[in-house]
Protein backbone atom coordinates (compact mmCIF):
# COMPACT_ATOMS: atom_id res chain seq x y z
CA UNK A 1 0.00 0.00 0.00
CA UNK A 2 1.53 3.34 -1.05
CA UNK A 3 1.49 5.71 2.06
CA UNK A 4 -0.65 8.05 0.53
CA UNK A 5 -3.44 5.22 0.31
CA UNK A 6 -2.63 4.66 4.07
CA UNK A 7 -3.11 8.09 4.99
CA UNK A 8 -6.39 7.84 3.48
CA UNK A 9 -7.07 4.48 5.19
CA UNK A 10 -6.51 5.99 8.45
CA UNK A 11 -8.30 9.22 7.81
CA UNK A 12 -11.35 7.59 6.79
CA UNK A 13 -11.15 5.26 9.97
CA UNK A 14 -11.45 8.10 11.82
CA UNK A 15 -14.72 9.47 9.96
CA UNK A 16 -15.90 6.44 10.52
CA UNK A 17 -15.36 6.32 13.90
CA UNK A 18 -13.83 3.21 13.10
CA UNK A 19 -11.90 2.66 16.26
CA UNK A 20 -10.12 -0.78 15.63
CA UNK A 21 -9.37 0.08 12.21
CA UNK A 22 -7.99 3.12 13.31
CA UNK A 23 -5.76 1.32 15.89
CA UNK A 24 -4.74 -1.48 13.65
CA UNK A 25 -3.74 1.08 11.54
CA UNK A 26 -1.47 2.49 13.62
CA UNK A 27 0.48 -0.50 14.66
CA UNK A 28 0.95 -0.63 10.99
CA UNK A 29 2.12 2.59 11.19
CA UNK A 30 4.38 1.14 13.85
CA UNK A 31 5.67 -2.05 12.59
CA UNK A 32 6.48 -0.72 8.94
CA UNK A 33 8.19 1.59 10.85
CA UNK A 34 7.00 4.44 8.57
CA UNK A 35 7.28 8.28 9.41
CA UNK A 36 5.10 8.81 12.25
CA UNK A 37 4.77 12.23 12.65
CA UNK A 38 3.78 12.55 8.74
CA UNK A 39 1.24 8.89 9.87
CA UNK A 40 -0.27 11.57 12.41
CA UNK A 41 -0.18 14.94 10.40
CA UNK A 42 -1.49 13.46 6.96
CA UNK A 43 -3.95 10.89 8.49
CA UNK A 44 -4.90 11.51 11.71
CA UNK A 45 -4.72 14.91 11.44
CA UNK A 46 -6.76 15.07 8.26
CA UNK A 47 -9.13 12.62 9.57
CA UNK A 48 -9.77 14.59 12.82
CA UNK A 49 -10.10 17.87 10.50
CA UNK A 50 -12.96 16.09 8.13
CA UNK A 51 -14.36 15.60 11.49
CA UNK A 52 -14.42 18.65 12.74
CA UNK A 53 -15.69 19.57 9.03
CA UNK A 54 -18.74 17.93 9.80
CA UNK A 55 -19.41 18.86 12.99
CA UNK A 56 -19.66 22.29 11.87
CA UNK A 57 -21.91 21.23 8.92
CA UNK A 58 -24.25 20.11 11.37
CA UNK A 59 -23.97 16.09 9.88
CA UNK A 60 -22.27 15.37 12.90
CA UNK A 61 -23.26 15.96 16.71
CA UNK A 62 -21.58 15.51 20.31
CA UNK A 63 -20.89 11.93 20.52
CA UNK A 64 -19.49 11.59 17.02
CA UNK A 65 -17.21 14.25 17.65
CA UNK A 66 -15.85 13.55 20.86
CA UNK A 67 -15.71 9.63 19.51
CA UNK A 68 -13.49 11.18 16.95
CA UNK A 69 -11.47 12.65 19.20
CA UNK A 70 -11.41 10.17 21.49
CA UNK A 71 -10.13 7.30 18.95
CA UNK A 72 -7.66 9.89 17.62
CA UNK A 73 -6.02 10.86 21.17
CA UNK A 74 -5.36 7.28 22.22
CA UNK A 75 -4.01 6.62 18.58
CA UNK A 76 -1.40 9.31 19.48
CA UNK A 77 -0.99 8.27 22.61
CA UNK A 78 0.64 4.74 20.98
CA UNK A 79 2.17 6.51 18.31
CA UNK A 80 4.17 9.35 19.95
CA UNK A 81 6.81 7.11 21.42
CA UNK A 82 7.54 5.78 18.44
CA UNK A 83 8.39 8.95 16.36
CA UNK A 84 11.75 8.67 14.65
CA UNK A 85 15.00 9.93 15.72
CA UNK A 86 14.26 12.49 18.50
CA UNK A 87 11.49 13.73 16.04
CA UNK A 88 9.37 15.62 18.34
CA UNK A 89 5.77 16.21 16.80
CA UNK A 90 5.85 20.25 16.72
CA UNK A 91 2.81 21.24 19.42
CA UNK A 92 1.16 24.68 17.72
CA UNK A 93 1.12 26.07 20.88
CA UNK A 94 0.46 25.79 24.68
CA UNK A 95 -3.43 26.56 26.18
CA UNK A 96 -4.42 26.63 29.83
CA UNK A 97 -8.72 26.66 29.27
CA UNK A 98 -10.94 26.78 32.08
CA UNK A 99 -14.93 27.35 33.02
CA UNK A 100 -14.83 30.98 34.70
CA UNK A 101 -15.57 30.75 38.70
CA UNK A 102 -19.25 30.27 39.43
CA UNK A 103 -20.26 28.28 36.40
CA UNK A 104 -20.23 25.00 36.33
CA UNK A 105 -20.92 24.28 33.02
CA UNK A 106 -18.03 22.05 31.11
CA UNK A 107 -19.09 20.70 27.99
CA UNK A 108 -18.50 23.21 25.47
CA UNK A 109 -14.75 24.15 27.16
CA UNK A 110 -14.43 19.98 27.52
CA UNK A 111 -15.06 20.26 23.48
CA UNK A 112 -12.84 22.93 22.63
CA UNK A 113 -10.20 21.26 24.98
CA UNK A 114 -10.80 18.03 22.89
CA UNK A 115 -10.22 19.92 19.30
CA UNK A 116 -7.22 21.66 20.21
CA UNK A 117 -5.79 18.53 21.35
CA UNK A 118 -6.42 16.88 18.41
CA UNK A 119 -5.26 19.68 16.30
CA UNK A 120 -1.94 19.52 17.53
CA UNK A 121 -1.84 22.18 20.82
CA UNK A 122 -0.75 20.99 24.16
CA UNK A 123 -3.89 22.00 26.25
CA UNK A 124 -4.22 22.32 30.01
CA UNK A 125 -8.05 21.85 30.82
CA UNK A 126 -8.18 23.13 34.39
CA UNK A 127 -11.89 22.51 34.46
CA UNK A 128 -14.81 24.51 35.43
CA UNK A 129 -15.32 26.87 38.21
CA UNK A 130 -12.02 27.81 38.11
CA UNK A 131 -11.05 31.45 39.56
CA UNK A 132 -9.87 33.54 37.33
CA UNK A 133 -6.19 34.04 39.29
CA UNK A 134 -6.18 30.46 39.20
CA UNK A 135 -6.11 30.31 35.46
CA UNK A 136 -3.67 32.73 35.25
CA UNK A 137 -1.47 31.31 37.75
CA UNK A 138 -1.45 28.09 35.71
CA UNK A 139 -0.68 30.17 32.76
CA UNK A 140 2.06 31.31 33.57
CA UNK A 141 3.06 28.53 35.56
CA UNK A 142 3.05 26.69 31.96
CA UNK A 143 3.99 29.37 30.21
CA UNK A 144 1.08 28.73 27.60
CA UNK A 145 0.44 31.11 24.43
CA UNK A 146 -3.64 31.27 24.65
CA UNK A 147 -6.12 31.78 27.79
CA UNK A 148 -9.31 30.02 26.88
CA UNK A 149 -12.02 31.21 29.17
CA UNK A 150 -15.72 29.48 29.15
CA UNK A 151 -18.66 31.12 30.41
CA UNK A 152 -22.45 29.94 29.88
CA UNK A 153 -23.95 32.16 32.38
CA UNK A 154 -25.03 35.85 31.57
CA UNK A 155 -24.07 36.14 34.96
CA UNK A 156 -20.80 34.56 35.24
CA UNK A 157 -19.45 36.18 31.88
CA UNK A 158 -18.17 38.96 34.20
CA UNK A 159 -15.41 36.60 35.13
CA UNK A 160 -14.01 36.39 31.72
CA UNK A 161 -13.34 40.15 32.05
CA UNK A 162 -11.83 39.72 35.07
CA UNK A 163 -9.27 37.70 33.48
CA UNK A 164 -8.21 40.12 30.88
CA UNK A 165 -7.98 42.66 33.68
CA UNK A 166 -5.72 41.03 36.20
CA UNK A 167 -3.43 40.40 33.21
CA UNK A 168 -3.81 44.15 32.55
CA UNK A 169 -2.89 44.84 36.03
CA UNK A 170 -0.11 42.25 36.42
CA UNK A 171 1.02 43.78 32.96
CA UNK A 172 1.55 40.72 31.23
CA UNK A 173 -1.45 40.51 28.77
CA UNK A 174 1.02 41.03 26.28
CA UNK A 175 2.11 37.18 26.48
CA UNK A 176 -1.03 35.79 26.24
CA UNK A 177 -3.82 35.56 24.18
CA UNK A 178 -6.79 35.77 25.61
CA UNK A 179 -9.96 34.14 24.04
CA UNK A 180 -13.46 33.81 24.88
CA UNK A 181 -15.89 31.38 24.01
CA UNK A 182 -20.03 30.10 26.00
CA UNK A 183 -23.80 31.01 24.11
CA UNK A 184 -24.06 34.58 25.15
CA UNK A 185 -20.59 35.38 24.31
CA UNK A 186 -20.44 37.44 21.03
CA UNK A 187 -17.53 39.89 19.02
CA UNK A 188 -18.81 42.85 20.96
CA UNK A 189 -18.39 41.06 24.55
CA UNK A 190 -14.73 40.49 23.45
CA UNK A 191 -14.05 44.04 22.50
CA UNK A 192 -15.51 45.39 25.86
CA UNK A 193 -13.51 42.72 27.80
CA UNK A 194 -10.03 43.75 25.22
CA UNK A 195 -9.77 40.26 24.78
CA UNK A 196 -8.06 38.91 21.60
CA UNK A 197 -11.01 36.91 20.36
CA UNK A 198 -14.51 34.58 20.55
CA UNK A 199 -15.32 31.35 18.80
CA UNK A 200 -18.82 30.49 18.16
CA UNK A 201 -17.83 26.88 18.38
CA UNK A 202 -14.84 24.21 18.35
CA UNK A 203 -13.78 23.82 15.19
CA UNK A 204 -14.05 28.01 14.69
CA UNK A 205 -11.88 27.76 18.22
CA UNK A 206 -9.29 26.11 16.56
CA UNK A 207 -8.54 28.22 13.37
CA UNK A 208 -9.04 31.03 15.98
CA UNK A 209 -6.35 29.78 17.83
CA UNK A 210 -4.00 28.77 14.58
CA UNK A 211 -5.06 32.34 13.49
CA UNK A 212 -3.87 34.33 16.32
CA UNK A 213 -0.26 32.08 16.55
CA UNK A 214 0.01 33.04 12.99
CA UNK A 215 -0.41 29.42 12.05
CA UNK B 1 -58.34 16.48 37.12
CA UNK B 2 -58.15 20.22 35.68
CA UNK B 3 -55.34 19.64 33.20
CA UNK B 4 -56.64 16.74 31.55
CA UNK B 5 -59.88 19.16 30.99
CA UNK B 6 -57.72 21.81 29.24
CA UNK B 7 -56.17 19.46 27.52
CA UNK B 8 -59.52 17.79 26.07
CA UNK B 9 -61.00 21.18 25.74
CA UNK B 10 -60.33 22.04 22.17
CA UNK B 11 -61.06 25.98 22.81
CA UNK B 12 -58.70 26.30 25.75
CA UNK B 13 -54.77 27.58 25.07
CA UNK B 14 -52.89 26.74 27.99
CA UNK B 15 -51.03 29.47 28.93
CA UNK B 16 -47.33 28.31 31.14
CA UNK B 17 -45.06 31.15 32.71
CA UNK B 18 -41.91 32.44 31.38
CA UNK B 19 -38.58 33.00 33.02
CA UNK B 20 -37.28 32.36 36.37
CA UNK B 21 -33.39 32.83 36.04
CA UNK B 22 -33.33 35.90 33.95
CA UNK B 23 -35.55 37.12 36.33
CA UNK B 24 -33.92 36.33 39.45
CA UNK B 25 -30.77 37.92 37.42
CA UNK B 26 -32.60 40.91 36.78
CA UNK B 27 -32.85 41.31 40.68
CA UNK B 28 -29.21 40.70 41.21
CA UNK B 29 -28.76 37.58 41.88
CA UNK B 30 -24.51 36.97 42.46
CA UNK B 31 -22.79 34.74 40.23
CA UNK B 32 -21.93 31.43 40.85
CA UNK B 33 -25.56 30.68 43.20
CA UNK B 34 -27.56 27.83 41.70
CA UNK B 35 -30.66 29.85 41.40
CA UNK B 36 -32.31 26.83 43.40
CA UNK B 37 -30.77 27.88 46.58
CA UNK B 38 -32.95 31.25 46.11
CA UNK B 39 -35.59 29.23 47.82
CA UNK B 40 -33.92 28.81 50.93
CA UNK B 41 -31.93 32.24 51.01
CA UNK B 42 -34.30 34.39 49.35
CA UNK B 43 -38.10 32.88 49.25
CA UNK B 44 -39.84 35.86 48.58
CA UNK B 45 -38.35 36.77 45.89
CA UNK B 46 -39.10 33.15 44.33
CA UNK B 47 -42.51 33.62 45.49
CA UNK B 48 -42.70 37.30 43.88
CA UNK B 49 -41.69 35.85 40.57
CA UNK B 50 -44.16 33.08 40.87
CA UNK B 51 -46.99 35.60 42.12
CA UNK B 52 -45.60 38.11 38.84
CA UNK B 53 -46.78 35.31 36.07
CA UNK B 54 -49.66 33.93 37.91
CA UNK B 55 -51.19 37.97 38.22
CA UNK B 56 -50.26 38.08 33.93
CA UNK B 57 -52.41 34.95 33.38
CA UNK B 58 -50.77 32.19 33.69
CA UNK B 59 -52.34 29.16 34.12
CA UNK B 60 -49.82 27.54 35.62
CA UNK B 61 -45.93 28.41 37.03
CA UNK B 62 -43.42 25.65 37.52
CA UNK B 63 -40.96 25.00 40.82
CA UNK B 64 -37.75 27.11 40.50
CA UNK B 65 -36.22 23.30 40.67
CA UNK B 66 -34.45 23.30 37.32
CA UNK B 67 -31.31 22.41 38.98
CA UNK B 68 -32.59 20.43 42.03
CA UNK B 69 -31.91 17.01 41.04
CA UNK B 70 -29.44 15.04 42.85
CA UNK B 71 -26.32 14.93 40.27
CA UNK B 72 -26.65 18.47 39.44
CA UNK B 73 -26.80 19.55 43.06
CA UNK B 74 -23.79 17.45 43.78
CA UNK B 75 -21.53 19.74 41.27
CA UNK B 76 -22.58 22.68 43.98
CA UNK B 77 -22.00 20.50 46.58
CA UNK B 78 -25.73 20.79 47.76
CA UNK B 79 -26.72 17.04 47.34
CA UNK B 80 -27.61 16.41 51.17
CA UNK B 81 -29.88 19.61 50.79
CA UNK B 82 -31.96 18.12 47.83
CA UNK B 83 -34.89 17.45 49.99
CA UNK B 84 -34.94 21.24 51.61
CA UNK B 85 -34.39 22.93 48.52
CA UNK B 86 -37.66 20.85 46.47
CA UNK B 87 -39.43 21.00 49.70
CA UNK B 88 -38.84 25.08 50.07
CA UNK B 89 -40.02 25.62 46.27
CA UNK B 90 -42.99 23.95 46.23
CA UNK B 91 -43.50 25.99 49.55
CA UNK B 92 -42.69 29.14 47.72
CA UNK B 93 -45.05 28.78 44.80
CA UNK B 94 -47.84 27.51 47.15
CA UNK B 95 -48.07 30.51 48.30
CA UNK B 96 -48.31 32.39 44.93
CA UNK B 97 -50.75 29.83 43.46
CA UNK B 98 -54.59 31.22 42.89
CA UNK B 99 -56.83 28.33 43.46
CA UNK B 100 -57.92 27.90 39.88
CA UNK B 101 -54.47 26.96 38.97
CA UNK B 102 -51.79 24.75 38.60
CA UNK B 103 -48.18 24.21 39.80
CA UNK B 104 -45.75 22.01 37.69
CA UNK B 105 -42.87 20.27 39.29
CA UNK B 106 -39.87 21.38 36.96
CA UNK B 107 -37.22 18.53 36.35
CA UNK B 108 -34.26 20.00 34.61
CA UNK B 109 -31.15 18.46 33.01
CA UNK B 110 -28.56 16.23 35.38
CA UNK B 111 -25.76 17.70 33.33
CA UNK B 112 -24.08 14.61 32.99
CA UNK B 113 -23.77 13.03 29.93
CA UNK B 114 -23.54 9.31 28.95
CA UNK B 115 -20.17 8.19 27.07
CA UNK B 116 -18.81 8.76 24.98
CA UNK B 117 -19.38 12.37 25.80
CA UNK B 118 -19.61 11.93 29.87
CA UNK B 119 -19.56 8.52 32.21
CA UNK B 120 -23.30 8.65 33.14
CA UNK B 121 -25.57 5.29 32.43
CA UNK B 122 -29.26 5.16 32.35
CA UNK B 123 -29.74 4.04 35.77
CA UNK B 124 -27.75 6.76 37.42
CA UNK B 125 -29.97 9.67 35.59
CA UNK B 126 -33.23 7.83 36.65
CA UNK B 127 -31.91 7.61 40.25
CA UNK B 128 -31.10 10.99 40.01
CA UNK B 129 -33.90 12.33 38.85
CA UNK B 130 -36.23 10.12 41.52
CA UNK B 131 -34.75 11.94 44.02
CA UNK B 132 -36.07 14.65 43.11
CA UNK B 133 -39.44 13.73 41.89
CA UNK B 134 -40.42 11.94 45.30
CA UNK B 135 -39.99 15.04 46.94
CA UNK B 136 -41.72 17.56 45.13
CA UNK B 137 -44.82 14.52 44.51
CA UNK B 138 -46.25 15.79 47.47
CA UNK B 139 -47.37 19.43 46.20
CA UNK B 140 -47.05 19.18 42.00
CA UNK B 141 -50.17 18.78 40.11
CA UNK B 142 -47.79 17.63 36.56
CA UNK B 143 -44.52 17.64 35.49
CA UNK B 144 -42.52 19.58 33.16
CA UNK B 145 -39.14 17.66 32.36
CA UNK B 146 -37.37 20.41 30.04
CA UNK B 147 -34.26 21.47 28.15
CA UNK B 148 -33.48 17.88 27.21
CA UNK B 149 -31.00 17.09 24.89
CA UNK B 150 -30.65 13.50 25.63
CA UNK B 151 -33.40 11.96 24.26
CA UNK B 152 -32.14 9.07 26.82
CA UNK B 153 -31.75 11.11 29.44
CA UNK B 154 -35.73 11.99 29.32
CA UNK B 155 -36.34 7.94 29.48
CA UNK B 156 -34.71 7.91 32.38
CA UNK B 157 -36.45 11.08 33.81
CA UNK B 158 -39.61 10.14 32.65
CA UNK B 159 -39.05 6.23 34.48
CA UNK B 160 -38.11 8.63 37.32
CA UNK B 161 -41.88 10.35 37.16
CA UNK B 162 -43.68 7.17 36.29
CA UNK B 163 -42.23 5.17 39.17
CA UNK B 164 -43.21 7.39 41.68
CA UNK B 165 -45.76 9.58 40.47
CA UNK B 166 -49.44 9.29 38.50
CA UNK B 167 -49.31 12.63 37.21
CA UNK B 168 -49.02 13.85 33.33
CA UNK B 169 -46.03 14.64 31.61
CA UNK B 170 -44.83 17.18 29.69
CA UNK B 171 -41.57 16.20 27.98
CA UNK B 172 -39.52 19.11 26.55
CA UNK B 173 -36.81 18.33 24.67
CA UNK B 174 -34.19 21.53 23.37
CA UNK B 175 -33.28 21.61 19.58
CA UNK B 176 -30.87 23.50 17.62
CA UNK B 177 -32.10 24.28 14.11
CA UNK B 178 -29.28 22.75 11.32
CA UNK B 179 -29.61 23.07 7.68
CA UNK B 180 -30.96 19.34 8.06
CA UNK B 181 -33.76 20.07 10.24
CA UNK B 182 -34.22 20.63 14.39
CA UNK B 183 -31.66 18.10 16.19
CA UNK B 184 -30.89 17.84 19.70
CA UNK B 185 -26.66 18.59 20.14
CA UNK B 186 -26.48 14.49 20.67
CA UNK B 187 -27.67 14.29 17.63
CA UNK B 188 -31.40 12.88 18.16
CA UNK B 189 -34.07 14.72 15.89
CA UNK B 190 -37.03 15.81 16.30
CA UNK B 191 -38.22 12.80 14.41
CA UNK B 192 -36.73 10.59 16.50
CA UNK B 193 -37.63 12.22 19.86
CA UNK B 194 -41.49 12.52 18.78
CA UNK B 195 -41.10 8.66 18.18
CA UNK B 196 -39.85 7.59 21.19
CA UNK B 197 -41.80 10.40 23.67
CA UNK B 198 -45.12 8.74 21.99
CA UNK B 199 -44.29 5.23 23.18
CA UNK B 200 -43.43 6.76 26.48
CA UNK B 201 -46.74 7.79 26.65
CA UNK B 202 -46.08 11.05 28.24
CA UNK B 203 -49.63 13.21 27.95
CA UNK B 204 -47.66 16.56 26.37
CA UNK B 205 -45.17 16.72 23.64
CA UNK B 206 -42.99 20.10 24.18
CA UNK B 207 -39.56 22.02 23.11
CA UNK B 208 -38.14 24.69 25.32
CA UNK B 209 -34.86 26.93 25.46
CA UNK B 210 -31.95 27.28 22.85
CA UNK B 211 -34.04 28.88 19.89
CA UNK B 212 -35.92 31.70 19.43
CA UNK B 213 -39.56 32.20 18.98
CA UNK B 214 -38.61 32.99 15.63
CA UNK B 215 -37.01 29.84 14.99
CA UNK B 216 -39.63 27.53 17.01
CA UNK B 217 -42.72 28.14 14.96
CA UNK B 218 -41.24 25.65 12.35
CA UNK B 219 -40.75 23.30 14.85
CA UNK B 220 -44.18 23.06 16.02
CA UNK B 221 -45.00 23.17 11.92
CA UNK B 222 -42.96 19.73 11.73
CA UNK B 223 -43.92 18.55 15.18
CA UNK B 224 -47.68 19.00 14.36
CA UNK B 225 -46.93 16.32 10.99
CA UNK B 226 -45.47 14.03 13.21
CA UNK B 227 -47.74 13.62 16.63
CA UNK B 228 -51.58 14.07 17.54
CA UNK B 229 -50.06 14.84 20.82
CA UNK B 230 -50.78 18.03 22.26
CA UNK B 231 -47.40 20.38 21.72
CA UNK B 232 -46.22 23.01 24.21
CA UNK B 233 -43.50 25.60 23.38
CA UNK B 234 -41.32 27.74 25.43
CA UNK B 235 -38.88 29.62 23.32
CA UNK B 236 -36.42 32.17 24.44
CA UNK B 237 -36.34 35.53 23.56
CA UNK B 238 -34.02 35.62 21.13
CA UNK B 239 -30.10 35.13 22.32
CA UNK B 240 -28.73 36.92 25.49
CA UNK B 241 -26.12 40.29 25.16
CA UNK B 242 -24.65 41.96 27.95
CA UNK B 243 -25.57 45.78 28.57
CA UNK B 244 -22.84 48.66 29.38
CA UNK B 245 -23.54 47.72 32.82
CA UNK B 246 -22.20 44.25 32.55
CA UNK B 247 -26.05 43.05 32.87
CA UNK B 248 -27.34 40.53 30.44
CA UNK B 249 -30.59 41.67 28.05
CA UNK B 250 -32.31 39.77 25.68
CA UNK B 251 -33.48 41.97 22.71
CA UNK B 252 -36.33 40.10 20.46
CA UNK B 253 -39.16 43.07 21.05
CA UNK B 254 -42.04 41.72 23.00
CA UNK B 255 -44.43 42.34 20.58
CA UNK B 256 -42.51 40.23 17.89
CA UNK B 257 -42.11 36.91 20.49
CA UNK B 258 -46.23 37.11 20.80
CA UNK B 259 -46.90 37.38 17.50
CA UNK B 260 -44.60 34.44 16.90
CA UNK B 261 -46.57 32.13 19.87
CA UNK B 262 -49.83 33.65 17.93
CA UNK B 263 -48.21 31.63 14.56
CA UNK B 264 -47.62 28.46 16.85
CA UNK B 265 -50.96 28.65 18.32
CA UNK B 266 -52.20 28.96 15.09
CA UNK B 267 -50.38 25.99 14.11
CA UNK B 268 -51.57 23.79 16.70
CA UNK B 269 -49.63 24.44 19.83
CA UNK B 270 -51.73 24.01 22.87
CA UNK B 271 -49.37 24.92 25.55
CA UNK B 272 -47.54 28.30 25.18
CA UNK B 273 -45.00 30.28 27.51
CA UNK B 274 -41.34 31.27 27.32
CA UNK B 275 -38.23 30.37 28.17
CA UNK B 276 -34.55 32.62 28.81
CA UNK B 277 -35.42 35.90 28.25
CA UNK B 278 -39.43 35.96 28.76
CA UNK B 279 -40.75 38.31 31.53
CA UNK B 280 -44.32 38.70 33.02
CA UNK B 281 -44.61 41.33 30.42
CA UNK B 282 -44.14 38.71 27.50
CA UNK B 283 -47.13 36.19 29.36
CA UNK B 284 -49.08 39.36 29.45
CA UNK B 285 -48.81 39.85 25.95
CA UNK B 286 -49.66 36.19 24.88
CA UNK B 287 -52.54 36.20 27.40
CA UNK B 288 -53.83 39.33 25.37
CA UNK B 289 -53.54 37.48 22.20
CA UNK B 290 -55.23 34.24 23.74
CA UNK B 291 -57.86 36.01 25.11
CA UNK B 292 -59.02 37.61 21.67
CA UNK B 293 -59.04 34.29 20.29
Amino acid sequence: MSQENLYGEISDAIVNLNEDKATELANKAIDENLNILNVIEEGFGAGIRRVGELWDAGEFFLPELMRGAKIMQDCLDLLIPHLQGGIERKTLGKVVIATIEGDIHSIGKTIVATMLRAYGFEVYDLGADVPAEKIIDEAIEKNVDIIGVSALLTTTMLGQKKVVEILKKKGISNKFKVILGGAPVTSKWVEECGADGYAGNAVEAVELAKSLLHI
Amino acid sequence: MLFHDWLKNDSKIILFDGAMGTEIFKRGIEPGKIPDLLNIEKPDIISEIHKSYYDVGSDMCQTCTFGSSSLNLKKYKLEDRIKEINEKALENIKKACPPTCLIVGDIGPSGEFRPPVGNTTSEQWQSSFANQVKILENGVDLWHIETISDIEEMQAAIRAVKKNSEKPIIASMTYNKTPRGYFTIMGDSLEKCIQILEREKVDVIGANCTIGSNDMIGLIEESIKLTNKPLSAKPNAGQPKIDKNGKPFYEYPTKDYARDIHDMINLGAKIVGGCCGTSPQTIMEICKIIDSL
